[in-house]
């Protein structure tokens, strides 16, 4: 068998177990358990308390405003932690970079101030 | 580790000002379009337009200058994994020229659609800034960042009809299929990364160059490459180029299909000739075989095509075979040419590929249709754009002396010197299919030269000035390049990409 075919042959296998390894874990796991489904077991489950309303439900979509800009903030503080650990190594070149860094990181906070996202109306 | 890396005195690294210009007047322009967006009367927002298309100019200037001061001093910053040599300047060049076709483009669009223009432009400028970056990129961090930083702003600029459900669609498909091969990339890139224990593309290459590729870098090797045939759109990873070509506006149409394209390439081409080029056994099968699927079908489909939009996202589908083929064979003593080839095949293809849209978009502001049938008797009302759309197909077609034959002629040049039978039989694919494609695109041309307009309408077209630069710079980058190819011709020589990394 020539080199080549036997470089994708890897491959295939690699594709094969991908594939072998999700199927058998959940053909395992529908073959062992016992199917007995009934009409407690279906509702959505709320900490022991009966459920309110549908399964289905709605939720703000100005939720999804904060949620990006907590990214803002997030990466800030995964970014200027290591930073701020070993500040007196990196110096003023380091305060400039990270300066910069936020400066430009803002701009996100700064736009949606600007069109009014940070109001709850 | 940790303490000994700690103990060692930190130096700032000394930053080549000159070297990385492009990129901080790219990131200043943003900026600036961002906030002068953010305070500009709703009345005034037409400014956006000129204000990002002289930003792109404004980062142009820096390139222009880098390629004439030369030398190599500016070679090598952050360790030599980031390169300004005259490869990627060449490239640099290009994507910011295509981004200020694009911006052109946008201007009446936008204007008379209604849409959100600020925001646009600082997405199209973010999405040029990844491209630049692209360009220099020599290492898979900087390789992926600079992928995201382009692909997530087009992301969102497919879907820039808020209103139309197909431009919706389009946006998700796109992102969706993005995501995806973003994954699959990455997982590539992790397996690599693994095997040889540094992300720096040379260094890479040294550590595979070594001995047989063992499994899992085999396995890295057919990752990565799959992750970067989806954002080059190569058969059987295209199904998303098609819709959301046809849903997104037509400037951003035009920006996807061109720039987005040349970036995905421009990394493939990088990652292969610095890091890959130990494993060519490995990859060089598995991209004749994308190369030949993807200019066969892209070709066969683009056949059956009402829609023109769509019809030219089929058949920039299979140009995108034919850049790909020169590098099945770049193992051999074809490295060079192929490399040549494919970076002129993107140059020039540019030029074609956007100025056919120009022309798209001037017709559908009259005839509010995207259909083929529709450019009937454009020579009757309006000839200029007729002849301008003959010279964009026709070159897109290969024909002398138009633009992309000498693309077309450098890469056969490049299959012909690696001259084993594999180059000879995709030679041989590659030439039925040129005369495929010649079918579709004459298709056009014949509405276009002899049947009536379709219901018997033969007011002039107005071509508004923005779209009227647009396309003049098109048409004479594609008639230039194709009677004086010597122009481009001496750029991308295999020596500047991988002569300066000194291993």
């Amino acid at each position: 068998m020539s080199l080549f075919l036997r470089d994708y042959l890897n491959v295939v296998w690699f594709g094969l177990a991908a594939v072998l390894v999700a199927g058998l874990l959940l053909g395992l796991a529908a073959a062992v358990r016992p199917s007995n489904p009934t009409r407690e077991k279906l509702i959505a489950y709320e900490s022991g308390v009966n459920p309110v309303g549908m399964g289905w439900s709605q939720s703000q979509v100005r939720y999804y405003v904060f949620a990006l800009l907590f990214v803002i903030f997030d990466v800030e503080a995964v970014f200027i932690f290591p930073w701020a650990a070993s500040i007196e190594r990196y110096g003023a070149f380091g305060l400039i970079t990270m300066l910069a860094f936020i400066i430009l990181l803002l701009d996100g906070l700064v736009y949606a101030w600007k069109r009014g996202l940070l109001r709850w109306v | 580790m940790i303490t000994a890396l700690l103990a060692q005195a930190w130096q700032a690294p000394t930053i080549d000002w000159h070297a990385i210009a492009p990129e901080l007047v790219l990131v200043a322009g943003i900026n600036l379009v961002l906030f002068i967006d953010l305070w500009l009367d709703e009345s005034k927002k037409w400014a956006m337009a000129t204000l990002s298309g002289m930003v792109l100019l404004g980062a142009f200037v820096p390139v222009v200058t880098l390629a004439v001061v030369g030398g190599d001093v500016r070679d090598a910053i952050f360790d030599g994994r980031y390169m300004i040599d005259e490869y990627a300047l060449v490239l640099k060049g290009l994507f910011l020229l295509v981004g200020y076709v694009v911006v052109l483009m946008s201007q009446t669009e936008l204007e008379e659609g209604g849409y959100y223009q600020g925001e646009f432009y600082v997405l199209l400028l973010v999405s040029v800034l990844g491209m630049v970056m692209m360009a220099s990129s020599r290492d898979l961090l900087s390789v992926f960042v600079a992928l995201e930083l382009l692909s997530i702003p087009a992301y969102m600029m497919a879907a820039w009809r808020k209103r139309d459900p197909k431009s919706n669609e389009a946006g998700v498909k796109y992102y969706l299929l993005g995501v995806f091969a973003s994954g699959v990339l990455l997982y590539g890139m992790s397996l690599l990364y693994g095997t040889t224990g540094t992300t720096k593309l040379t260094e890479i290459g040294a550590a595979l160059a070594i001995g047989d590729p063992s499994v899992m870098q085999v396995l890295a090797v057919v990752l990565v490459i799959t992750g970067f045939a989806f954002k080059i759109s190569a058969v059987p990873f295209h199904t998303w180029a098609p819709d959301t070509y046809q849903g997104a506006p037509t400037p951003v149409t035009a920006f996807l299909s061109v720039a987005s394209k040349a970036a995905g390439f421009t990394a493939l081409l990088t990652v292969l000739y610095l890091g890959l080029y130990g494993a060519t056994g490995v990859h060089e099968p598995y991209i004749w075989v994308l190369a030949a699927l993807t200019m066969t079908i892209g070709n066969v489909v683009a056949l059956r095509q009402t829609n023109i939009v769509r019809m030219l996202a089929y058949s920039s589908v299979s140009q995108g075979g034919f850049i790909l083929m020169p590098l099945a064979v770049m193992a051999t003593d074809a490295a060079e040419s192929a490399l040549r080839a494919v970076v002129i095949y993107l140059l020039i293809y540019a030029f074609s590929n956007l100025g056919a849209f120009c022309v798209i978009m001037a017709v559908a502001r009259k005839t509010r249709s995207g259909e083929i049938s529709s450019f009937g008797g454009l020579m009757g009302y309006a000839p200029g754009l007729g002849v301008l759309m003959t010279v964009f197909l026709a070159s897109l077609a290969g024909i002398p002396p138009l633009g992309i034959w000498i693309a077309k002629l450098q890469s056969f040049r490049a299959l012909i010197d690696a001259g084993s039978t594999a180059a000879y039989a995709l030679a041989v694919i590659a030439a039925v299919n040129t005369v495929i494609a010649a079918a579709y695109y004459m298709r056009v041309l014949r509405q276009i030269w002899m049947a009536p307009a379709p219901d018997g309408d033969t007011s002039p077209v107005v071509v508004p000035p923005p779209i009227r630069l647009a396309l003049a710079i098109t048409a004479g980058g594609t008639v230039v390049l194709g009677i004086l190819p010597g122009l481009v011709l001496r750029f991308a020589d295999l020596p500047d990409l991988t002569g300066a990394l000194g291993f």
